[in-house]
This record gives C-alpha cells, sequence and structure tokens, in this order.
C-alpha cells in the first residue's frame, strides 16, 4: 500500500494502482472518457488530467500514472477545469450535437461531462464528420460521425473477446474506428463494444429507439441462458424486458456479456408466449382455466405411482425443481430427470465415483489464477462465451499456457501460442488416459498419488494406453501426447475445462473420470488455479444435480422416455424440456410421447413437444419469478421478479404446489421456505439464505475424497465411405430457448453442417447448397457451411434448431456416421 | 362619515358601467380574442410535410400531469420519427413544459380552448389530430 494525498485528503491505495484507481478507490470523482476498468489504461481522451505537486504542477493524465508514495494530487484546479474544458470544446467540435434523436442520450458520458462542465459554447468552428453510418447487421449500429476515438470498443474486442473486429483507421483528423478493409461489421456481435461505448457511436439495434434510457427502471438478475451464471441487468419498462443494461461493478464477469445474454432477451416478452391454459379437446388444444387443467393433471397424477414420470429443464430454479421432486413423490413415484438422462452424468456418475461429490472441484475465478489450462473441446467457447473471455484474458494478460484437445479447431486455437491437437472424434477419453499413462510411466505423478485408492487398478486398466498406441486411433503423435502430459504435469497449476450438454453425449461419466484421474495423478485439486470444470450447459444444470433431480431410485430419462413407448408410463409431466427437438432420435421420442396416455407440458411457448400435449400450461421466465440459480462452479445466487407474469401464467412453483396440494399434500408457501429447506438438506449450501446470498451469490463448498477409476475407452471404428457427424452447440444459442430471443436468430437463424474444404471439394459442395444427411435412422435436409476449421471427415452441426432437426439423424451416439448428398 | 356616502359611491360607479362597452362576452356568439401567449390545444408543427417532432421523449418526460404517449419509430432512413405521439386531454393541466423542453420546436400551443367532448375517448389527441393545421 501506498499513501499519498489526493484533495487534501490522506488516502491509501494498492502499489500498482493507477492515480484514478487511488481516487475511485477513495470516492474522489475524476472525469474520464477511456476507461474501463476490465481494460488496460489507454490515456486516449484527456479528460482526467491532474496536478501532481512533485511533477511541478504540470498536467498529467490520471488514468495512466501509477502511484508513488506521498504523491500530492490535485484534481480540480482552476487550470485542470479549463484544460477539461478545452478538451470537451474539442471533441464536441465534430461530435454532432444530436442529442435527441441520439439513443445514448441521458447515459452519455460526454452529455453528462458537457453538462457538468458547463460547456454552453464552443471557441472553434469546423465541420461535422460525414462517414457513412453502418446498418449492415441487425444487432450494432456504428455511426462514427459520433465516435470520441476513446478506443474503448477496439481494446475491448481485442482484450477481452478476442476477436478485433474493430481498430483504428487512418491518421490525424481522418482516425475513426472501422473493420477490416472498412467493410461493414461482421463479428460475433456479443455486443461488448456496445456496453463500453461513452457516446452513441456504437449501438444496440434491437433497442433503438425503443425507450429513453431514464425511463427504465434497472432489475438485477441472472441470465437464464448457460451455465456461466452471469449477472444481469434487466432494462425494464411498463412491464416490458427492453434491453440489458451494462454495469461494469457486476459479477465475477464486471458486465461482460456475450451474444445471447445482450442480445436474447426478447423471449421474455415474445407475442409467442403462452398465456392461458390449453386443454386437448376433441384432439385440439383449446384455452381452459386454470382450475380445469389443473384438476385434470392432478386426477391422472393421484395415485399413479410408477406409471407417473416427469422431465424437467435444467432452467427451473432450485425451488421449483424440489418442489416437481416433491410433487412426482406425493403422486408416488420416483421417476425424475432431466437432459436426456446423459448430459449430467459427467457429474452424477464421473465426478460421484472419482471425487465422492456431483460438483466440479474448480471455479470460473481459477481461469485466470492458472498457470496451465487444459480445454477439452474448443466448444467450450460457444457453450460457455463468457469462460472464453476469461479464457482468452488467462492467456492474453496472464500469459496461462493453453492446450486443446479437440475434434475440430475454433475460436480459442487462434489465441497466442495456443496448442491445439486435433484428434479423431470420439477418442478424447483414449487420449487422457494416454496422458494418464505417460504421467505414470515418466513418473511425474505426485508422491501422493500412489496412496490413493485405484492407483493400482489404474495402473493395470492403463497398460494398453501407451502413447503410441493411442497415437495410432487418435490421429495425434506419440510425442505431442507426450509433451502434453509433461506440461500438465509439470505446471504448478493446471486446470482441466470441458463442456458438458445434451450434444455432448461424448462428454459422460468416462470422460469426467479420465479427467479426473489427470488432476489426482497430479495432485492439481484443491488449490487456487487448479481442478477441474465441468461446464453444463443450462443455467441451473449444476443445480439440478444439486438437488438430485435425476434418477436415483427411479427412471432415467431414457428409461422413461421407453416407458411412455412400451406403457408403463402412463402420465408424463415436462416442464420445460423439449426433448421433441433436443433428445437425440426424433422417430423414438415423438412415438413415446404419441403413446404416453396422458401428456402435461408446461413451458414458456408452445414447443414441438408443448403441441403434442394433452394439457399446457403457461410457465413464467426467469424475470417473473423468485428462486435460485447454481452455475457451474457452484455459486448459488438469487433471482428476484423484474416484471410481473404474462397473461395468466404462473411459475411452475406455483405450478407445482397447487399440484401438490390437489394431491392432499403440503404446499409450501413461499420459495424463500423452499430454499431453508434445501440450505438445510444439501451438501455445501448450509448457511445459506436469500438474505445471505446476496447480489454476487454464495459459492457453494466443494469437498473432493479423490478416487482413481479406470475410464472405459470405448473404441471408434469408422465405417467405410461415411463421414463423422459431431454435434454441438454453435456461440449464439443454448438450448432450444434461444429460438426465441430475437439477437441470436438474427445472426444464427438456422441450422447448417459444417465440412472442411477437402471434403467440400471433393464432394463438389459449395457454402449454403442444401444437403441431405443421411444416417442409419435417418435423414436431414441442412445448409453446407465450408469451414478451415474442420479436420477432413467430421461433420459439425447445431442442435438447437425446432426448424432443422438433426435428431432426426443423431441417435445419441457421441458420432453419427452419415452421407452427404446434395 | 355619513353612512350614505359609500352607497353613493357604490352607485356612482354603477352607474358609469351602464355607459360602458360591457366586459360579458356573448359566447358562443361573440368570440374571445385569445391571447398570443394562451396556453390552449397543443398543435405539432410541420415542416416539410412531416411533423418536426424526433420522438426525443423530453416532453412526456418533463410532463408533470404525465400526459404524453410517445412511441419513437426508424424509418426508412434509419431515422427516429413520433410513431406515436398522443395527449391526454383529461390530464392535461395546460403547464405549457412540454414546449418549453422541446429541443427542436416541434410542439407549441394554440388559442383553441374549445376541448368539450361528449366520450372519453375523445379526449385522447392523436398524432393525426395534433398535427398543426394549416
Amino acid at each position: 500500500m501506498v499513501n499519498l494525498t489526493i484533495d487534501d485528503k490522506q488516502v491509501t491505495a494498492p502499489k500498482n494502482a493507477t492515480i484514478y484507481d487511488a481516487a475511485k478507490l477513495n470516492g474522489i470523482k475524476i472525469p474520464i472518457l477511456c476507461h474501463d476498468k476490465k481494460l488496460k489504461p489507454f490515456g486516449a481522451c484527456r479528460m482526467c488530467l491532474v496536478e501532481v505537486e512533485q511533477m511541478k504542477g504540470r498536467q498529467i493524465p490520471a488514468c495512466t500514472t501509477p502511484v508513488t508514495d506521498g504523491m500530492i494530487i490535485r484534481t480540480s484546479t482552476p487550470d485542470i477545469v479549463k484544460a477539461r474544458k478545452m478538451v470537451l470544446e474539442l471533441l464536441l467540435l465534430n461530435h454532432p450535437i444530436d442529442c435527441p434523436v441520439c439513443d445514448k442520450g441521458g447515459d452519455c458520458d460526454l452529455q453528462n461531462l458537457t453538462y457538468e462542465y458547463q460547456v454552453n459554447a464552443n471557441r472553434f468552428t469546423d465541420e461535422k464528420f460525414h462517414h457513412e453510418i453502418d446498418y449492415n447487421n441487425p444487432l450494432i449500429e456504428r455511426d462514427m460521425n459520433r465516435c470520441v476515438l476513446c478506443g474503448k470498443c477496439a481494446r475491448i474486442c481485442d482484450e477481452i473477446v478476442s476477436f478485433g473486429a474493430l481498430t483504428f483507421i487512418s491518421r490525424g483528423i481522418e482516425t475513426k474506428i472501422g473493420c477490416e478493409f472498412e467493410d461493414a461489421l461482421n463479428c460475433e456481435f456479443c455486443g461488448s463494444c456496445v456496453s463500453v461505448c461513452p457516446v452513441g457511436s456504437l449501438l444496440a439495434r434491437p433497442f433503438k429507439f425503443k425507450s429513453r434510457f431514464w425511463a427504465l427502471t434497472n432489475k438485477k438478475s441472472v441470465c437464464s441462458y448457460c451455465g456461466t451464471g452471469c449477472n444481469l441487468t434487466l432494462g425494464v419498462k411498463d412491464d416490458k424486458v427492453l434491453t440489458t443494461i451494462y454495469d461494469e461493478n457486476q459479477g465475477f464477469h464486471k458486465g461482460q456479456l456475450c451474444c445471447r445474454g445482450r442480445f436474447g432477451y426478447q423471449f421474455i416478452n415474445s407475442d409467442k408466449r403462452l398465456t392461458t391454459p390449453l386443454v386437448r379437446k376433441n384432439n385440439v388444444l383449446t384455452e381452459a382455466s386454470w382450475d380445469e387443467a389443473l384438476d385434470l393433471v392432478a386426477s391422472h397424477l393421484k395415485g399413479a405411482g410408477a406409471s407417473a414420470g416427469a422431465l424437467a429443464t435444467p432452467r427451473l430454479t432450485n425451488e421449483e425443481l424440489v418442489l416437481f421432486k416433491k410433487l412426482m413423490e406425493t403422486a408416488g413415484s420416483a421417476n425424475h430427470d432431466h437432459s436426456a438422462g446423459y448430459a449430467h452424468a459427467a457429474l452424477t456418475e464421473g465426478f460421484a465415483r472419482s471425487f465422492g461429490t456431483t460438483a466440479s472441484p474448480a471455479t470460473i475465478l481459477d481461469i485466470q489464477k492458472s498457470d496451465l489450462l487444459l480445454v477439452i473441446k474448443t466448444d467450450t467457447y460457444e457453450t460457455h462465451p463468457v469462460v472464453g473471455f476469461e479464457i482468452n484474458m488467462a492467456v492474453k494478460n496472464k500469459g496461462v499456457k493453453l492446450n486443446i484437445l479437440s475434434d475440430k479447431s475454433g475460436k480459442l486455437s487462434k489465441l497466442p501460442d495456443a496448442t491445439t491437437l486435433i484428434h479423431t472424434p470420439g477418442s478424447e477419453i483414449a487420449v487422457l488416459n494416454a496422458i494418464a499413462k505417460v504421467i505414470l510411466d515418466e513418473k511425474l505423478a505426485d508422491g501422493s498419488a500412489a496412496s490413493i485408492p485405484g492407483y493400482a487398478e489404474l495402473e493395470k486398466a492403463l497398460a494398453g494406453f501407451t502413447p503410441d498406441a493411442v497415437a495410432g486411433q487418435s490421429g495425434l503423435k506419440a510425442t505431442d501426447i507426450k509433451q502434453l502430459a509433461s506440461d500438465y504435469a509439470k505446471a504448478a497449476k493446471a486446470l482441466i475445462l470441458f463442456p458438458a450438454g445434451n450434444a455432448y453425449p461424448g462428454h459422460n461419466a468416462d470422460l469426467a473420470s479420465a479427467a479426473a484421474n489427470l488432476a489426482i495423478l497430479t495432485n492439481k485439486l484443491g488449490k487456487e488455479g487448479c481442478g477441474i470444470l465441468c461446464m453444463a450447459e443450462k443455467n441451473n444444470s449444476q443445480g439440478a444435480v444439486d438437488m438430485g433431480f435425476y434418477a436415483t431410485n427411479g427412471l432415467n430419462a431414457s428409461q422413461i422416455i421407453d416407458g411412455c413407448a412400451n406403457g408403463s408410463i402412463k402420465t408424463l409431466f415436462i416442464a420445460g424440456e423439449n426433448p421433441v427437438v433436443s433428445y437425440p432420435d426424433q422417430a423414438r421420442i415423438k412415438g413415446a410421447l404419441d403413446k404416453a396416455d396422458f401428456l402435461v407440458v408446461s413451458d414458456l411457448f408452445l414447443t414441438e413437444t408443448a403441441a403434442m400435449a394433452d394439457v399446457v400450461l403457461p410457465a413464467c421466465s426467469f424475470a417473473e419469478k423468485e428462486g435460485t440459480f447454481t452455475s457451474v462452479d457452484r455459486r448459488v445466487q438469487h433471482i428476484k421478479p423484474a416484471i410481473r407474469k404474462i397473461g395468466q401464467s404462473r411459475s411452475d412453483f406455483d405450478i407445482f404446489g397447487a399440484l401438490i396440494a390437489k394431491l392432499g399434500g403440503q404446499a409450501p408457501v413461499a420459495p424463500s421456505a423452499v430454499f431453508d429447506e434445501i440450505a438445510a438438506a444439501t451438501q455445501g449450501y448450509a448457511g445459506m439464505s436469500y438474505a445471505a446470498l446476496g447480489e454476487e451469490g454464495v459459492f457453494a463448498p466443494v469437498a473432493v475424497k479423490p478416487v482413481l477409476v479406470a475410464p472405459k475407452a470405448g473404441a471408434v471404428t469408422p465405417e467405410p465411405g461415411k463421414l463423422a457427424l459431431v454435434t454441438g452447440s454453435v456461440l449464439y444459442h443454448n438450448g432450444t430457448l434461444s429460438q426465441f430471443g430475437e439477437g441470436p436468430m438474427y445472426v444464427c437463424p438456422e441450422g447448417y453442417i459444417e465440412l472442411s474444404r477437402s471434403d467440400a471439394a471433393r464432394l463438389k459442395i459449395e457454402n449454403d447448397d442444401l444437403l441431405n444427411i443421411t444416417s442409419a435412422i435417418g435423414s436431414v435436409k441442412l445448409k453446407a457451411r465450408v469451414s478451415p476449421r474442420m479436420p477432413e471427415g467430421v461433420l459439425f452441426t447445431p442442435y438447437h434448431f425446432g426448424a432443422a432437426e438433426i435428431n432426426q439423424v443423431w441417435t445419441g451416439a457421441p458420432i453419427t456416421w452419415v452421407t452427404l448428398a446434395k | 362619515m355619513n353612512p350614505i356616502t359609500p352607497i353613493i359611491n357604490g352607485l356612482k360607479i354603477t352607474l358609469s358601467h351602464l355607459f360602458k362597452k360591457p366586459v360579458t362576452l356573448q359566447y358562443p356568439t361573440e368570440r374571445p380574442k385569445v391571447a398570443q401567449r394562451f396556453r390552449g390545444l397543443h398543435a405539432l408543427n410541420v415542416s416539410h410535410n412531416k411533423a418536426k417532432c424526433v420522438a426525443c421523449y423530453l416532453c412526456p418526460t418533463v410532463c408533470p400531469a404525465k400526459c404524453i404517449t410517445v412511441e419513437a419509430g426508424e424509418d426508412a432512413n434509419h431515422d427516429k420519427y413520433a410513431a406515436k405521439y398522443e395527449i391526454d386531454m383529461l390530464r392535461c393541466i395546460f403547464c405549457g413544459y412540454c414546449v418549453e423542453a422541446c429541443p427542436v420546436d416541434a410542439i407549441k400551443m394554440t388559442g383553441e380552448f374549445e376541448l368539450a367532448n361528449y366520450r372519453r375517448q375523445d379526449f385522447i389527441y392523436t398524432k393525426e389530430r395534433l398535427l398543426e393545421k394549416k
């Protein structure tokens, strides 16, 4: 800590702080346009000029000057105020005064400073700029006439998003922010540039002209897409969520969001939302009253016993999941599961046997504190983009070494010094086993490893996984595997990350155990920057596991579906899931749901699954209810209603509560009461309450009892003449919900199939050709996308889209062997 | 003082008024001459054949009676215009803050004061009704 004086006030600040940081830390405001907490100091705007007595009264920028002991700083002498006014005058010389039509009005740093410093007139005259405004994409409008050249957009795009879409172009008075070759903006549309723009140069088009900033009420919430658990501020007006608002102080990610988080909120107030219960009469879904619908559901659940089944989406709150379980218990059934029954297996089976717990022994905060990251699948960036930003920052700012094991390259492989080992699809477990084998053979294991249960068995089981044997099978070089093993083992701190979800059936219990073995063998557990992070797909996937909402005594999702088909499950209650699109093998799912005697679906929308139901109950989105979500690193966060419930919709909490009451059970009064029960009963949640969670949430600690487990690595046998189709998530979507968010649909409106250039050349396929993809179980038509990132013989397709249901060809195997035809 | 004097003084004034022009207007046959700065019904100024209003939302923000509803729209040139501009005359208190707040001189208050109507709905002045008559 350093002692210094700012404006006659004795203050202390950390040694590495700048004058600006030190002032802010001590509640002294210095005006600035080009600074953001997350970005490196830049010193572009010259608004933060201060005087330092030791520097003989020179005016120096506060944002780039580090503090030194005994500094005497003045932030607002008449000379400085004069200089700042001059800066503003010069900025306003070229900045158009179109505040009435500028969407930034009311939230504009330049406007606020102009008002604060009373710059009413300008001593200079000059022409305004006449740059062409970029309206070429539906999400971000770029009006460079308003730009003050603070460079925040270019810096955030480079430093955090690592896309580099924007940069300074030209010199002197002609300087502007532009894209490559002065072309239109075409990036991943995370909107980070929009969030930091101090003026109205970069604007969110979905929100354009919808409301003035001052008319919005800011409601804090948690994003309901992926499991990262990003905090959101929703801009609400007249009970409508109109936008998301940037708050640099929010969450571990400091307000940083991805495309779907920032631009995918429209599903909340979508016109397509269900507003009344629907009951099937004469084979048509007709509007009904809540009493009628709930009575009908209750009559089928009452005494149903094991003939009732429940499938939930892990987007429900913890409280709702517990209540759903309780409802099924009241009906006498233990058949409940989520995410197709396999997407959580890495946690519920893999980690359960390797770590004795069903949670990841690492947090997202460990990423930047580590020395080496081992990322399994480049898809990690696509499934959890904000975790991807953390990886970007770790690699670019902290010099963390990035190793990727993947079946295709991706954005993460482009990071500086990233090593990507591209293996044949489905061989990741074998490669991890080979790494473990190298660690054992080359005595790289930690001294404590031999005493861990399962060591001898593992050693025996890994006998066949020599780097040379695995190299042949996986298409890697044995030396690369050895190198990775020694890098991982020798790093002081190393963290393994892998995504899990419906689209990643290969990321199963064995993969989790194989990865766990590496961490256990090298003792990279329970320390800062070490561990394994299994990143489950949905916002409350970890919560669903923590609440025990998976098959323990009853049937799992797959068995429930089979049960419907063979008649043993008569009543199926689906809350929020859309199995027809998101579960593998559509024909099987549809056939089973058709056969179910009574199908109840509670959802926001009339999804493909809801359309098949006998009763459809309109549920609420996350913005309308109270509860808790648990992120992938077990941060439990509290959400509160931001708007009133839409139409007659009710939260799943109320629906389950009402049904429990109708079945003669005791319905809980409020989510808080249920959360108190959860806190008392769930490992790691002890002592939590809504009040204790606060705005940032609280981590539920993970206690690890390591056991070495020999993972099974199933051999992949290629089918001659066929290509390997792997499924996955695309950056703009998450599950099937994002189809109702306008932003994601603007950027990625339909499914596609990605193939390598060499395959495309061989099969004479060009971009946007409509291809017929045929597997053993069916065929589907998708547009081709030829991409340099795909290795030969491998195809990739995202699974989110109801209009292009790839589960017509996909059986749930990690790899589907398909043929392509035009 | 003689108690009769004030009465006589009063009658004098009364008598003098018998020979003056009466203050009372024979409304509606006779019309009052409204002052320039009278604050009556609003009108939206027109320029280049369209409303000058750019939907900046300053008038609904400043309005103490919250009687103005504006909804902005984006026209073919990506410019902002008032897709909806409504004033609820039942709520309006004719304070004129909207005129004062307008940065583009798009709204004014006319001398129109006959605002009575039969139905509540008729007191909602839409953009079409408010556009300046020329």
